[in-house]
């Protein structure tokens, strides 16, 4: 199927100590895109040492051997350009957007910290950024309604011994562990030019990109010992339905759904994406169409995959009960919806409908060379692929209404559902009872980040 | 591109940062304006390589400007203009808005209402066509707006339960005299959103649209399409209803009048308070807009701000605080805010407004002013990437009545504030005396520190006993934001998005999507 988005084109190479440059030329706008991912994210923390990644990116801007405190921030602002990173499971990137004749300072900010981060190290700034992380898990988990449920659903989607169990916030009292020589540790392993992926999108011309990245990021020492992951496999279903209620600080039910889905990269999660547009995507979707507009019961409906490269992803879903709506029918309804996708093959129009939204989508995200460079550093880290920018949709628009059929039938499964329902809060006593078996984690988390 | 002759090596790494290459101009995109015979304005900005096209028709008539008791009517009014029109049923519009590629979209806020849609250029025109039918034939099923109704009294309850909904709406209802629109939520309260019915909602577009202050803007990769030809056989015979309200009025943002207040949300076992400082603030047409934007950028908008700096940066007791002003046809809020672990309550109040009478009492550096300068300057091209972004400023200009050129030379009026003028800024439009302080927190926790701090009459509200204060009826303060303001501001924010703080962007929740409107600053 032909499409109206247009193809990237760049260049892919390597500097002699393992980092991988890559470069797209787009001249519309006087704007570069520079992105670094390092191949760390959350699930290379060991035990006790949770939340380590997320907070190890705060550090990175706390300065390195030529860069003060806060001034990595005040350079980028003051060349007026934008910048932040983020960590997440499988990976933590770093990405600032300049103006174009500000390239040299982006590499610059980038090389010098990644070769002398531990130069500017001190407790000092270590224990500040300490306390904004803790300031950021109350910000985004713990004062929020329904706060806790993206922990819960990796600590019951992931058994205890996975590195996908524990959150990116990770536990407060594993940070409140850390130690400047635990921090210096994790840079020395994982903050290394092999194990990074630099891509420059924008007004820039590729030669002159390649001699300044030998220039700035030359020198820096390869580590050539860095520890390979475990084996992360999981069994493709939980093997059993998990359910647990949460009684939290709302005024309204709401139900999760969580399943165990194919692993980042595998097609059946693209056919899992198509079916979550078929399922969710907008006003014109099965779950709003018949959960808000037609029955009425719910406030709201969503559902979405996160892709990780090992073992397994997650689809996962919500819907918030109206006022005197049981939140059982709402589970019951939700659920229906899921299954009558693996036993109805989606009509002709429903997929060209989603078809056409995701190549819209798709166009609408590259439109931005931030958003390009990510993606190109992304399919490098994860996939050893930066061309998959360009396949990747092509692949979706592949999908076939059988294939949705068949990523249903395996995923939305009863031994494969995770269900946290969260209830107006009860007196103390009543609290956050658990009754399924499975391991309740005793820190929320998440993602992200930032400076 | 070339930064000079051998630069200095540190082991691994030069050590000198590189001077800057040769800017290559950027000039905002030309703009063809004409004017169709029903008087709506339609703007065109072609940007040849950018293939999904925006496109906004705006009306200048918001939620500022509709009576007090069926407030929420103009965003609800929005809402379901997609719910029906008469040749499509909701389901069969979105269904044809899909098949398009295409994200047809309606929104009201303070000051104006908009229908928009991202489309693939391709499919312009037909996407246009849908547009038209929802803006000019809107039928407003009973049964609809019913549920919209609903939805949205569901959504105040929501509102109550989060601690920044819950902080926003306090704040407004603390620092607005009950007569001006702006002590309530955009989208209504309670009381008056339960009043919304068809009716109500038909009369609301009868009000508001008018060919004559619309405007249509266009921008994209629009190849041949002649976009004024198209607007004239789908909009031309668009006639105004004969009732349209007066944009221009002036709008009622009277303040309190209750000097400083700290108000406060009991809210028990609470991990953060959601603080809140301010006061009524500017409206967007003010003489010195680009010296507010600048004093905005250092006080609260730059991540290195003021007040970033010392509550995060210095001391750990937040995420992120930012602060600026809300700018609307009338004088929307000055707003400074943070979330704080509950325990350093007091001592992020008083450090803010140290902050805030800092930047009234002394001159800022001039390694400051550059920073905010040079920032804002500097990201105005990264600002227009997309058709979307350029669309968003026109639209912008025409809510405020704003010429073309407003864009063109807003660099060089960025430039020209110096240090004096941000000192004026600040001393003119900064009421620390006068700012009130809400917050929604463990009052048990910090009561007594807060007593102590001397800051203010302090009123606290606690859900079981409403406030004995009476100066704003529970169900007033209990209003949510309006989903969608951001037809206001386009002036260049501090933050250009979100660089005040910075984090979060892989954040899943974010499909839960908060209200987020245009701030001058943070």
């Amino acid at each position: 199927m032909p499409t109206i988005v247009p193809t990237v084109e760049f260049t892919d190479t390597r500097l002699a100590n393992g980092l991988r440059v890559i470069v797209a030329e787009d001249h519309l706008a006087p704007v570069v895109g520079i992105n670094v991912w390092y191949g760390v994210g959350s699930k290379h923390e060991v035990p006790g040492k949770t939340g380590f990644a997320h907070l190890f990116e705060h550090v990175m801007f706390q300065g390195s051997k030529h860069v003060a405190k806060a001034e990595h921030i005040a350079l980028v602002q003051a060349a007026g350009g934008t910048m932040n990173g983020t960590t997440w499971l499988d990976r933590t990137n770093y990405f600032e957007t300049l103006p174009a004749h500000q390239l040299e300072l982006g590499l610059w900010l980038e090389a010098d910290r990644m070769a002398t981060l531990l130069d500017a190290l001190s407790q000092e700034n270590l224990d500040n950024q300490r306390e904004v992380v803790k300031n950021e898990k109350r910000w985004s988990y713990d004062n929020r309604p329904y706060g806790s449920w993206q922990e819960k659903l990796q600590g019951h989607l992931y058994p205890p011994e996975h590195p996908y169990h524990h959150s990116t916030i990770g536990s407060m009292a594993d940070l409140d562990a850390a130690s400047l020589e635990d921090v210096s540790e994790f840079f020395r392993t994982y903050y290394a030019p092999n194990n990074a992926v630099l891509s420059i999108v924008g007004d820039v011309d590729t030669a002159d990109v390649l001699a300044a990245a030998e220039r700035y990021f030359g020198a820096i020492p390869a580590n050539p010992d860095i520890p390979p992951l475990g084996d992360l496999s999981l069994p493709p279903t939980l093997g059993g339905e998990i359910r647990e209620t949460v009684y939290d600080r709302v005024p309204l039910p709401r139900v999760y759904l969580g399943f165990r889905a194919p692993a980042y990269g595998d097609p059946r999660l693209d056919a899992l994406d198509v079916a979550g547009q078929i399922l969710a995507g907008g006003k014109g979707s099965r779950l709003h169409k018949r959960l808000v507009r037609d029955e009425r019961i719910a406030q709201d409906s969503a559902l979405f995959t996160l892709g990780f490269v090992g073992g397994a992803s997650i689809c996962a879903g919500w819907a918030t009960a109206r006022p005197g709506i049981p939140v059982e029918r709402v589970e019951a309804a939700y659920i229906e919806e899921l299954e009558r996708l693996a036993v109805e093959p989606v009509s002709t129009d429903e997929l060209a409908r989603a078809f056409a939204l995701i190549e819209a989508d798709e166009l609408g995200a590259i439109q931005r060379v931030e958003e390009r460079a990510d993606r190109l550093s992304m399919y490098a880290t994860l996939f050893d692929d930066p061309g998959l920018i360009n396949r990747m949709l092509t692949r979706y628009l592949a999908v076939t209404p059988e294939a949705i059929m068949e990523v249903a039938a395996a995923t939305f499964r009863a031994d494969n559902r995770l269900v946290l329902t969260y209830l107006p809060e009860l007196p103390p006593a009543d609290a956050a009872s658990v009754d399924d078996a499975a391991t309740v984690d005793d820190s929320a988390d998440d993602d992200e980040v930032a400076a | 591109m070339t930064a000079g002759t051998d630069p200095r090596r540190d082991g691994p790494v030069i050590a000198e940062r590189p001077a800057p290459g040769t800017p290559r101009p950027y000039e905002f995109p030309a703009v063809r304006s004409a004017r169709l015979a029903n008087g709506l304005t339609v703007l065109v900005a072609d940007l040849p390589g950018r293939p999904l096209v925006s496109a906004t028709v705006i009306m200048p008539i918001g939620s500022a400007d509709e009576p007090a008791d069926v407030a929420g009517a103009t965003v609800m009014t929005a809402r379901a203009l997609g719910e029906g029109t008469e040749r499509y049923d909701a389901i069969a519009l979105t269904e044809a808005s899909e098949r398009l590629g295409a994200s047809l979209h309606a929104e009201a806020g303070w000051d104006a209402m908009s229908v928009g849609v991202e489309v693939p250029a391709s499919r312009l025109e037909a996407a246009l066509e849908l547009l038209a039918e929802m803006l000019l034939h809107p039928t407003f099923p009973a049964s609809e707006v019913e549920r919209l109704r609903d939805e949205r009294l569901n959504d105040l309850l929501q509102a109550q339960a989060d601690p920044r909904r819950r902080a926003d709406e306090t704040y407004i209802g603390t620092i607005y005299a009950a007569s001006s629109p702006y002590h309530r939520p955009s989208a209504g309260t309670r009381e008056t959103v339960g009043r919304l019915d068809r009716d109500v909602l038909a009369a609301t577009h009868a009000r508001i649209l008018d060919p004559a202050t619309a405007t249509m803007v266009v921008a994209g990769d629009l190849g041949d399409l002649d976009v004024v030809a198209v607007a004239e056989r789908l909009l031309g015979g668009w006639q105004a209803s004969g009732i349209s309200a007066d944009g221009s009025r002036t709008v009622d943002a009277s303040g309190a009048g209750t000097g400083r207040l700290v108000r406060v949300i009991h809210r028990p076992g609470s991990v953060q308070t959601e603080i809140r400082i301010g006061h009524p603030g500017l409206p967007r047409r003010i003489a010195d807009f680009h010296a507010v934007g600048v004093m905005s950028a250092i006080l609260g908008g730059l991540f290195n701000s003021r007040l970033n700096m010392q509550l995060r940066e210095a001391k750990g007791y937040t995420y992120g605080a930012g602060a600026g002003f809300d700018l609307r046809r009338g004088a929307g809020p000055f707003t400074a805010r943070a979330a704080v672990n509950t325990e350093v309550t007091v001592p992020a109040i008083v450090d803010t407004l140290a902050e805030l009478d800092r930047m009234r009492a002394e001159p800022v550096s001039e390694t400051e002013l550059a920073a905010a300068r040079d920032f804002l300057v500097g990201v105005f091209p990264l600002r227009f990437e997309t058709p979307g972004a350029v669309a968003g400023a026109l639209t912008g200009l025409a809510v405020h009545g704003l010429p073309l050129d407003e864009l063109v030379r807003y660099r060089e009026r960025i430039e020209a504030v110096d240090v004096a003028a941000v000192s004026a800024a600040a001393r003119q439009h900064l009421h620390v005396e006068d700012a009130s302080i809400v917050l929604v927190g463990d009052a048990d926790a910090f009561g007594a520190e807060l007593e102590a701090a001397g800051l203010g009459r302090i009123v606290i509200e606690r859900d079981d006993a409403p406030a004995l204060d009476g100066a704003v009826p529970e169900d007033e303060a209990a209003a949510a934001v309006a989903p969608a303001d951001g037809s206001d501001d386009l002036g260049p924010t501090a933050g250009a998005e979100d660089p005040d703080l910075p984090g979060s962007s892989d954040d899943p929740a974010a499909a839960d999507s908060d209200a987020k409107d245009g701030t001058l600053g943070g």
